[in-house]
């Protein structure tokens, strides 16, 4: 189990790239593309965390992202509150219900936590798409507003980008902080033995509580920030397909390291890019499921060839250069 | 209509859709107490056998044929997706058999749209479309075939478990994989007797259902996670798998009837995810496990 800081150098490289990067490419193409770079590297990685650190191993990150776009989207759309209440409505909103479902839910182990997720999932879905008055059934709500702040409105593909990556740098940093405190570590005793756990006083109940609704406060607000960058929502967007899309990052980029999950959204997105360009011609319909034969591919050839990701390739790397160094020094 | 006859009809909807999940929680059961896969495919196996049929059947093959074709074509895909993709694992956790049969289910949907669209496909009823009247309400022959199926099905897999040295010896692995390989039993090959027989079900099932409910590239999923629940709230044993399937049938016949049919796929999940809530609860007396 690596949590080791990475260095503040790498940190400042990466936000300088991120922050270089619209002003060095052209069009807004790029941009647009890297905007939903972050907002799924924000739900892959909570995700991450709650299956590989905290050993819960919970399928419910898109019905929370769903959840926290329907109900920011609905709020906004229908005028009842400024988008930026809406936000934090919809974090509290999801916090409450991931709360309520979380408490018996966290008991269970394994497959039969996996399994009620996925049905929670399927439930929330079918729901929304039934409920047509308020969120407009299967054609999506409409009409959301652009995000605005104190009179400020975020408009344009560039505004976004950098509200979604500080959004997501922030979550990364925050996971990393956590990680190493008192808490942290208290998590990830929890993935070792539960049992060993509760011996050295770890209230474990209470401890994966915590963790499922930070996690779920997360990809509510990455939901919400996600569908006032779309101005559209449609309940098929948060189903089967985007959990596959999930699991495909997780473990392209590695669960066991924190930022793995950021590297296997930025590696997912540009290769569903770069399927949609170049197989347009071959391909008659390109929808969420042509994409799912990918992607499921390649989740089964990683998980056989490269069980680690491309984290675990590179953190060997980076110990394999530093061994090198060492000697020769 | 009457009320009487309306309820036996939903009731008789409710069996067929029992007799479809009893099926199914078999497979998923037969795969799980043996290789402790949560197999996700199973569902798109059943999707599989109506589709296979309908293209065999469309390509001018008779219908018996297609069925053979169809089933043996799913049994092979099963064992294949076993040998290359389940076994070849390097550090095999639940979550990573979750996620490689989830993928699998993912990309054989994605193929079967790719190939076949996204259309729903029909396939003509086996022994005609004469209706059978009982108590106000219809009964299709193709109904009738269906609940026959699943006794046969439930009928001959009792007699193959209790009755035959193989199935002692896979009934002993999936109690004791350790203890049965000592008696040299060789669980490899049961492994893969298990994920066929999966396929094969599956197959069967999705062919006698394709007339009544029609099927396409999408139904597999939900259809696999119904016989999910069944086998759950059944605790995994075929008696109790096939009980549970027909109450989950008939509660969803009922809800569909009675409430919404829309929301009648939400019945079962509820369903499923109050039961494994509820098997968490120990109340005061109960000293189990």
């Amino acid at each position: 189990m690596k949590s080791k800081r990475p260095l503040p150098v790498l940190w400042i490289l990466v936000i300088v790239g991120l922050a270089v990067l619209p002003f060095v490419t052209p069009g807004t193409y790029v941009i647009g593309v890297m905007c939903f770079v972050a907002f799924y590297a924000t739900l892959a990685c909570g995700m991450a965390v709650l299956l590989e650190q905290a050993g819960l191993f919970s399928l419910a990150a898109p019905t929370f992202f769903g959840l926290g776009a329907y109900v920011a989207g609905i709020l906004a759309a229908r005028e009842i509150l400024p988008p930026w209440a809406g936000i934090i409505v919809a974090a509290v909103v999801v916090a409450a219900i991931a709360y309520v479902i979380g408490a018996p839910l966290l008991r269970l182990r394994g497959y039969y936590l996996a399994c009620a997720t996925f049905g929670l999932l399927f439930i929330v879905e079918i729901a929304l798409a039934q409920s047509g008055e308020i969120t407009g059934g299967h054609d999506g709500l409409i009409g959301i507003p652009p995000l605005s702040v104190f009179g400020f409105t975020l408009r344009g593909d560039l505004h976004y980008y950098f509200v979604s990556w500080g959004f997501c740098l922030g979550c990364l940093w925050f996971f990393f902080n956590l990680m190493s405190s008192r808490v942290g570590r208290a998590v990830r005793a929890l993935h070792d033995s539960e049992i060993a756990a509760s011996t050295v006083s770890i209230n474990v109940a209470r401890c994966k509580l915590h963790v499922f609704v930070l996690t779920a406060v997360m990809a509510s607000v990455a939901g919400s920030l996600y569908c006032f960058y779309l101005q559209f929502t449609t309940p098929s967007m948060f189903g089967f397909p985007l959990l596959v899309e999930l699991f495909t990052m997780i473990v392209i980029g590695g669960a066991t390291t924190l930022y793995g999950p950021v590297l296997g959204a930025v590696v997912l997105i540009w290769l569903r890019e770069a399927i949609h360009v170049y197989l347009k011609g071959i391909l008659p319909k390109l929808t969420a499921e042509v994409d799912a034969v990918f992607f499921g591919v390649l989740i089964v050839a990683i998980l056989i060839f490269m069980p680690e990701g491309l984290a675990g390739g590179l953190d060997r790397l980076a110990h394999f250069g530093r061994r090198l160094l060492g000697k020769s020094a | 209509m009457t009320l009487l006859s309306e309820t036996v009809q939903y009731a008789i909807s409710g069996i067929t859709a029992g007799s479809i999940y009893a099926v199914i929680g078999i497979c998923w059961s037969a795969v799980y107490l043996i290789t402790k896969v949560l197999n996700f495919t199973t569902g798109e196996f059943v999707m599989l056998g109506g589709m296979l049929t309908w293209a065999f059947h469309s390509m001018g093959f008779g219908l018996l044929p297609s069925v053979l074709f169809a089933v043996t074509c799913t049994i092979a895909i099963s064992m294949l997706l076993e040998r290359l993709v389940i076994r070849p694992i390097r550090f095999p956790t639940e979550m990573t058999y979750m996620m490689l049969t989830i993928a699998s289910a993912s990309v054989i949907k994605g193929l079967v749209l790719l190939q076949w669209g996204s259309e729903s496909r029909r396939i003509e009823p086996f022994f005609g479309t004469a209706v059978i009247h009982v108590l106000g309400a219809g009964v299709t022959p193709q109904v009738l075939c269906v609940v026959a199926m699943m006794a046969l099905i439930t009928l001959g897999l009792h007699l193959f478990l209790n009755h035959t040295l193989f199935g002692t010896a896979l009934r002993a692995s999936a109690i004791n994989q350790t203890g049965a390989k000592l008696v040299g039993i060789d669980i490899g090959r049961f492994r893969l007797f298990c994920f066929g027989l999966a396929g094969g079900l599956g197959a069967v099932t999705g062919i006698v259902t394709a007339p009544i409910t029609f099927t396409g590239y999408e139904i597999g999923l939900l259809t696999g996670l119904k016989g999910l629940v069944a086998a759950i709230a059944g605790g995994w044993s075929m008696t109790g798998t096939v009980a549970a399937a027909l109450a989950l049938g008939l509660l969803e016949g009922f809800g569909a009837g009675f409430v919404s049919s829309g929301l009648k796929d939400v019945f079962a999940l509820l369903v499923m995810i109050l039961f494994l809530i509820l098997q968490t609860i120990s109340l005061p007396g109960m000293r189990r496990r």
